[in-house]
Parts: structure tokens; sequence; C-alpha cells
């Protein structure tokens, strides 16, 4: 691979250990990959945050860059923890707090913006064709899809030693002429409402190439959010071409297969049935809410709440507790549980739930395998109304 | 039947020592949810453990913050001896260097995994040697 004076100087250590390791590991992951040179980003975004998921290793390695003089080169933001940071929330376990706050010393000390969200692109939106090094699958190709950004799915590690060092490897979606739609999806049943989570989880499993998908152009951004965060969960999507979305320079299209997603073939995505009796969570935050969407449940709210029928939890960007304080306040007072730079993905639950109703098709995926629970998929307007009115009003 | 002498093209991605009992797992697994990286078994399973096997699978699927579970594998004594996948993306080869996981892509990966569940394998180079256990 080729790099710089600078880089070499960097790997050599004269820049200190920590940026020598780092660039170590995107040397060796680019070579992999079969990347020629480095590139310069704009903006990491650090996943891997949450104590429950990186557990003591993960804060060693963390605690360890962090000692031998790691620090951001470039603006970067990190993922949810695994407490509710307003510290209101009755659903959210915070029993992990003292160990999280080691880890959230750790990266704002190496001076990452703790923004403790897995919507990045609402603190800094990122422009067309600049390089990213994001973790967050859900972000990746949201930066990649809706802002024709440049950004592989970058593990949790990676996108911490890009920030420390300013590049990440040149390959993949990174370069123009990967970025090609080959796989032609026309889904019809989006516009007869079947939720757009659903459909994610169907292309995740079936699709391996990118896909140039048709008949979403319409979508709210609640919808695009649920579609392309459950391409990533339940398969390794980092981009979707959206006809009528996603920017016209930052992709090609060269269709060699076309599919049609019938709605029959949706159902079985759609998850489980509830029964009487169930233990309802509604729950919409997956990935974090953006503004819009958060307007949307207060609306919701005023015209079938409160909650009687089970619980509704909402998961936010933790900047929200300060910026939207009194929308938050509303919700709270209606009877909702706001949850702050968190979500019950990358947390523990304090609260049995027998089924959580969703928009989200990544919640679904992944509460069914962490949490153990039952799930369900719904738009955002029935979640809110099953929990304020039943299941079958 | 894959009676010993099955030889497999493969594509060295991450090189080391891959030798051992295969698991052969044929889906896409997401590290993080479906593996414990205390136990190294796929979750809600005792006999599907990752741990000191040669972990034949597509490749990975889902959260980022596999390369993390991958490299608690390794400090728990609970990784596998190396992967032999369909496809890589760039989180799993992250995982991998952080890990110290020989990875490579087995060029006929359906053949490998229709004939030679309970066998054993030895990665030559860029040969996969398959052969009963002994």
């Amino acid at each position: 691979m080729y790099l710089t004076k600078d880089q070499e100087k960097m790997l050599s250590g004269e820049y200190g250990w920590a940026a020598a390791k780092a660039l170590e590991l995107i040397v060796r992951v680019g070579g992999a990959m079969g990347a020629e040179e480095l590139v310069e980003v704009k903006h990491a975004h650090v996943s891997g945050v949450s104590y429950t998921n990186v557990g003591d290793h993960g804060l060693e390695f963390l605690s360890d860059f962090y000692a031998k003089g790691g620090r951001a080169r470039v603006y970067t933001t990190i993922n949810p923890g695994c407490v509710d940071y307003s510290g209101l929330s009755n659903i959210i376990d915070n029993d992990f707090a003292a160990r999280q706050m080691l880890v959230d010393n750790i990266l704002q000390s190496m001076g990452f913006k703790p923004v403790h969200t897995c919507i990045p692109h609402y603190h800094r939106p990122p422009l067309e064709n600049e390089h990213l090094a994001w973790g967050e699958s859900s972000a990746v190709i949201y930066a990649n899809s809706v802002f024709g950004a440049r950004t592989n799915r970058e593990g949790g590690p990676v996108a911490l030693s890009a920030s420390i060092t300013g590049y990440t490897y040149k390959a993949g979606l990174h370069i123009e002429s990967n970025r090609v739609a080959r796989v032609k999806v026309e889904v019809p049943a989006i516009s007869r409402g079947v939720p757009p989570g659903a459909l994610g989880l169907w292309i995740g499993d079936h699709i391996r190439e990118i896909p140039y998908i048709t008949g979403v152009k319409n979508l709210d951004v609640s919808g695009v959010k649920s579609l392309l965060a459950s391409m990533a969960a339940s398969g390794n999507h980092a981009l979707a071409v959206l006809n009528g979305i996603t920017p016209r320079n930052t992709y090609r299209v060269e269709i060699e297969d076309k599919v049609v997603v019938e709605d029959k073939a949706l159902e079985e995505y759609l998850g489980d049935d509830i029964s009487s009796g169930d233990r309802v969570l509604g729950y919409v935050g997956c990935p974090h809410l953006h503004p819009v969407e958060l307007l949307k449940v207060v609306e919701l709210l005023r015209k079938y709440g409160p909650p009687r029928k089970g619980k509704l939890m909402i998961t936010v960007p933790r900047e929200y507790a300060i910026t939207f304080q009194s929308i938050l306040y509303e919700l709270r007072v209606r009877g909702v549980d706001v949850a702050v730079g968190t979500c019950p993905i990358v947390s523990r639950l304090k609260e049995k739930f027998d089924v959580v109703l969703t928009n989200s098709g990544k919640a679904l995926f992944y509460m069914k395998k962490i949490h153990g629970v039952k799930a369900r998929i719904v738009g955002v307007e029935e979640v809110v109304k099953c929990v304020c009115r039943g299941f079958k009003s | 039947m894959c009676v010993g002498g099955l030889r497999a093209k493969l594509r060295p991605v991450i090189p080391g020592v891959c030798k051992g009992e295969l698991l052969i797992v044929d889906r896409y697994i997401s590290f993080f949810g479906e593996v414990d990286p205390v136990t190294g078994c796929l979750k809600n399973t005792t006999d599907l453990c990752v741990g000191g096997k040669v972990l034949v699978f597509r490749g990975s699927r889902g959260s980022t913050v596999a390369p993390y579970i991958l490299y608690a594998l390794r400090k728990n004594s609970k990784a596998p001896t190396c992967m032999l996948v369909k496809e890589v993306e760039p989180m799993l080869v992250a995982g991998c260097v952080l890990g110290e996981i020989p990875l490579y892509v087995v060029l006929n990966y359906h053949e490998v995994v229709e004939a030679c569940r309970n066998m054993c394998a030895e990665v030559e180079g860029d040969e996969l040697r398959v052969h009963k256990c002994t």
C-alpha cells in the first residue's frame, strides 16, 4: 500500500503509540480489502460505546488507546451508551452507570463529541461524496444512501482508529466504481402501507448486491430510516440506491437482475402475533428519532394518548434533553417513557415485556435475540394507537 | 460424500494457521446478538460453539460492534481457530485483525458446506484440505 511520508512517520511511531497502532489496524484491514492508499476522512462516528455491548475487554481496549495518547484528529461523534442519560426512564436499567461512565470519560477525553446517538447526521449532515469513517450500521447506510457520502461499514475499532489518525483505507464504497447498483427491487407493497422495516429485513435476507429500489420516493424520514436500518441489520448492506432520494452523482446503475417483492413475501417479516394478556411495550426510536418524527409522536399522543394498554417508550439523541426539553416534558406528562442517549438494543431493561410493538425492523431483529421477547412491526401511528387504545380498537 | 481428499481453493484475507474440526453454520452471522462472547456459543444453543473450531459460514451481517465481540472471544479463549467464509466485508476483516483470527474466502463454498460436515480440515497456502477427524 502506498503511504505518504507523513503516514509513514505515523506508522513508525513518530506521532506516538496510539496513532501508530491505529494506523496499523487501518493499513492491515485496508490491505486485506485491496486498498492501494489511504483517504482523509472528515467525520468519524464511533460505535461500540455501550458498556453492555463491549464489556470489560472493550473498556480495556479503549482505555489503552486513551492512556497511550489516542486523541481525535477529526470531528468525531459516538454511538448510544447503555444508560438513560436523563435518569428519568423507568424501563432502561441504569445498573451499569458506573462502568458506562468510565467508557464515556475515556471517549470524551479523547476529544470525541458525546452525542450518544445512532443518527450522527443530525449533528453534522455529510456532504455528497465526502469521505467518512462511520461505525453504526444504520448510520452508514443512511450516509451513503440519503446523503451520497462515502463510508464503509467500519467496525467500531476502525472508526476509532480513523478518528485518531484522520485516515481510513481507500476501498469499498470510497471508490466510485464500487458504488454500482445491480439488482432492481420493485416494491408495490410499500404504497399499500406495508411497514418499510419489514421490506428492509426481507432485502437484507435475500439480496447480496447493492439494490436499486423503486417505489419508495414518497416515504417520509421515518420510513427511509426504518427501511435502511433493517437492511443493515438482517444483511450487510452499506448502500441502497433509493430512486428519487439518493443523490444522482453518487452511484451508477447497471441492472443485471430484477426482483418484485410481493406482499406475501413480507408477511413473515412482520413478526409475531400479539396475544391477549401480553405485556406490550410500544417502541419508537430505532434509529433515534429525528426531530420531525419526535413532533409526529407528540401529535399522535395528543390524538390517542395516554398509553393505557401498554407502555410506550421513545429513544432520542442525548442533545434533545436540552434542545427539545419542553417537548420531552410534554411527552413524559402524557405517560411516555423517554430514554435519552440510549436504546433498548444496547442496554438492559428493568421491566419484563412479552412483546414489543415497533415500527423498526432493526429493533425487531435485535430485541428478539437480545431480550428474548416477541416483536411485531407496524406503522408509527399504529404503535401509539395500540398502546393507547388497545390492539383491536 | 466428503471422505477425505476434498480440496477447496481459498483466497487468503488474513493468512495464518488454520487447522482443526470444521463447524459449519451455513448462514450469515451477526456476532453482536447472535454469539455469546463469554461462552463462544451461538445464542440459544449449546452445541454450536465457535471456540477452537474452523468456523465455516457465509459472512457477517448486522451490528458494527462485531469486532469487539471477536476481540472478547479471543480474550476469553473462545475464538475460532480460523474462519472460512463465502464473502467478506470490512467489519469482519477488522474483527479478525483485532481478534487475531485467520480469515479465508472459500471459492467453492457450497461444495464444502454440502459435503464436509463432521470433518476436519487444514489450510496449506491457498488450499483447504479436508479429512476425517482423528
